[in-house]
């Protein structure tokens, strides 16, 4: 549905998308997900058109659209500091794009209602944005790209402005609304747990380069690089070499402890590896457990009780420090001596 | 329930602090007042001569005398034709200027500024005499045009201020809403930019008109027999020693003034356009 053939764009000697080749299906949500500076809103500022890129080509609904100005595009967008129309008021706002289009007063009427109810926000067409909350503005804005069902809808960080708990909220709704009109979405955003909970697929950047683009769950368990993994939830690295390969199975020695890990293809004895491992995968047991592959005795250095989770510093023997978090049915106090085990298979291995 | 609030008044009257307050209040009051009061008492008075609080009689002759003898209505004329041309060319470079110091970088913006605002920061007198001898030589003097362009030196700061402080806060991403809802660049324009800048352009053009409405030394250096304006017509008439007439003109002067702070202190609260812009 949309297409971002080999984009490059530079500002002065500051490259912002290097090389981006990115294909959005129709009907899906895509999340565009990276740090400040990446270059996720350059490429969807290519899609609007806003920005012009230096090279390569983008095609909606398979028209080049390249040279085409914004205003012909048939988009709907909607921006994180919400960007309404200030002297117009809410019904006039969610109007404007149907009354540039020339339709008919009658029909305007029947589709701005439409938008208001979609949105929840019947009965207060007559206000004016200053007089509504963030969250309200934010649903008007959203009336105003839906109203004329454009081919798609661009989202650029719409919920940053929003408090914690309303963030939520309306990324419920907005995954709902998407999902009810069929509509193909493209959305921006810095946040990983909400680009994982609303997205159909995720494609990280970085650096203006794309990362990979998957689903939430390949992202989350298969990460392609360094990045990706540190950038995704939380994650411990460790550094080390292959001692040997056995079958399905590789024995990799990090600082003089030995790990057995899923065996990746091409992996040799003596190659130097990168391991990582989410702290909520590592189980915690008491001294005295069986022995299990990969258990290692530890100290325990800090606790920190979140409620629901409790987040610990582990020490190895080998100084190594790990990061776990448990589900807090068993407390360890600091100082106390535990195993640690980091079960095979939660062990994910990164090419060096 | 007036006599609830009433009786919240007297109750207060009667602390301490307020009655300090008060007392200061309405003494400030009465220093500003008292001087209108005066010259509007002056010219409805006849017979005054200084010796009762109030004159014995009271008359319309000097407003007639300045109506027919000092030929008010023309006067007025001038000083309006003076007044809309000022704004015509102090909002043309305050949009201008505006849209530069306010939506774009530019080198040593604040050296700029500065001295976008010295003809306020000096006493016009001091470069009165300069305009008045560069008019002489391009036959400027005594043409509405020439008075309005003095003016400009002293309005056009203002409009400059006041537009750049629009255009700054002018926000770009609802610009581009608006182009992404399908509108043109000139749709866009006119639906959007313009009733968004107009609040901010009405406000520089009020500023404009009471500047140069107001304005007497320059006129003084640039005005001739056909551009006297009003305040230039006051002040002669202080010189010839006709206070009562003098009076009724002051009066006249002073009632557009008075009209649009009353019709736009609605819209515009007045001590936003005496201060309080970004970067003052």
């Amino acid at each position: 549905m949309i297409e971002l053939q080999n984009v490059t764009k530079r500002y002065g000697s500051l490259v912002a998308n290097d090389c981006v080749n990115l294909q959005i299906w129709r009907g899906e949500l895509l999340t565009l997900l990276g740090p400040s500076g990446c270059g996720k809103t350059t490429a969807l500022r290519c899609i609007t058109g806003h920005q012009r890129p230096d090279e390569g080509r983008v095609f909606i609904d398979g028209q080049d659209v390249t040279d085409v100005p914004t205003y012909r595009r048939e988009l709907g967008m909607v921006f994180q500091n919400f960007a309404l129309f200030p002297h117009m008021t809410v019904y006039q706002n969610v109007e404007f794009p149907l009354m540039i289009r020339s339709l008919a007063r009658e029909k305007r009427r029947e589709m701005v209602r439409d938008a208001l109810r979609l949105i929840r926000m019947e009965g207060l067409e007559g206000r004016y944005p200053r007089q509504l909350s963030g969250g309200q503005q934010q649903r008007v804005g959203l009336a105003r790209a839906l109203v004329y069902r454009p081919k798609v809808l661009l989202l650029d960080e719409p919920l940053s402005n929003l408090d914690a708990k309303l963030r939520e909220e309306m990324r419920f709704e907005i995954r709902e609304l998407v999902s009810q009109l069929r509509m193909t979405a493209v959305y921006v955003t810095h946040d990983q747990s909400e680009a994982l909970a609303l997205s159909d697929r995720v494609a990280i950047m970085n650096a203006g380069r794309l990362q990979q683009v998957g689903t939430p769950r390949e992202i989350y368990e298969q990460p392609a690089n360094l990045f990706i993994a540190g950038f995704i939830g939380l994650s411990d690295f460790f550094e080390g070499q292959v001692v040997a390969v056995e079958g399905d199975r590789a024995q990799v020695a990090v600082r003089g402890l030995e790990l057995a890990v899923p065996a990746r293809a091409g992996m040799s004895s003596g190659q130097p590896v990168t391991l990582f491992i989410r702290p909520n995968d590592v189980v915690l047991m008491d001294e005295s457990a069986d022995a299990a592959e990969n258990a290692f005795q530890g100290r325990v250095d800090k606790v920190t009780y979140l409620g629901d989770i409790v987040d610990y510093r582990v020490l190895l023997a080998n100084d190594l420090e790990l990061r776990v978090q448990t589900d807090g049915r068993k407390l360890y106090s600091p100082g106390s001596s535990i195993q640690v085990c980091l079960p095979a298979e939660r062990c994910h291995v990164l090419a060096q | 329930m007036m006599w609830d609030t009433l009786r919240r008044y007297v109750r207060g009257l009667w602390n301490g602090r307020f009655i300090l307050a008060y007392t200061l209040l309405v003494s400030l009051s009465l220093f500003i007042i008292t001087p209108f009061l005066l010259i509007l008492v002056k010219s409805l008075g006849k017979e005054w001569f200084g010796y009762r609080w109030l004159p014995p009689k009271v008359t319309l002759d000097w407003y007639k005398w300045a109506f027919e003898i000092a030929r008010v209505p023309e006067v007025m004329k001038n000083t309006l034709i003076i007044a809309a041309l000022a704004i015509l060319m102090s909002t043309t470079i305050g949009i201008c200027s505006g849209w530069a110091f306010g939506r774009r970088h530019l080198p040593g913006k604040e050296a700029l500024m500065s001295i976008v605002l010295l003809p306020r920061m000096i006493p016009p007198i001091t470069y009165a005499l300069g305009v008045a001898q560069i008019f002489y030589a391009l036959k400027l003097v005594d043409t509405h045009f020439g008075v309005a362009l003095a003016h400009v030196s002293i309005c056009a700061p203002f409009a400059i201020l006041v537009l750049s402080s629009t255009f700054q806060s002018l926000d770009d991403r609802v610009l581009e809403a608006a182009g992404v809802c399908g509108a043109s660049p000139v749709r866009t324009f006119f639906h959007v930019t313009l009733p968004m800048i107009m609040p901010g352009i009405l406000s520089s053009m009020i500023f404009t008109f009471s500047t140069s409405y107001n304005e007497l030394t320059l006129t003084l250096m640039t005005y001739g027999p056909d551009t006297i304006t009003l305040p230039v017509r006051t002040y002669l008439a202080v010189g010839l020693g006709y206070w009562e007439v003098t009076s009724a003109m002051s009066v006249i002067l002073v009632i557009p003034s008075f009209l649009i702070l009353i019709l736009i202190q609605r819209r515009v609260a007045p001590e936003k356009l005496l201060g309080g812009f970004k970067g003052l």
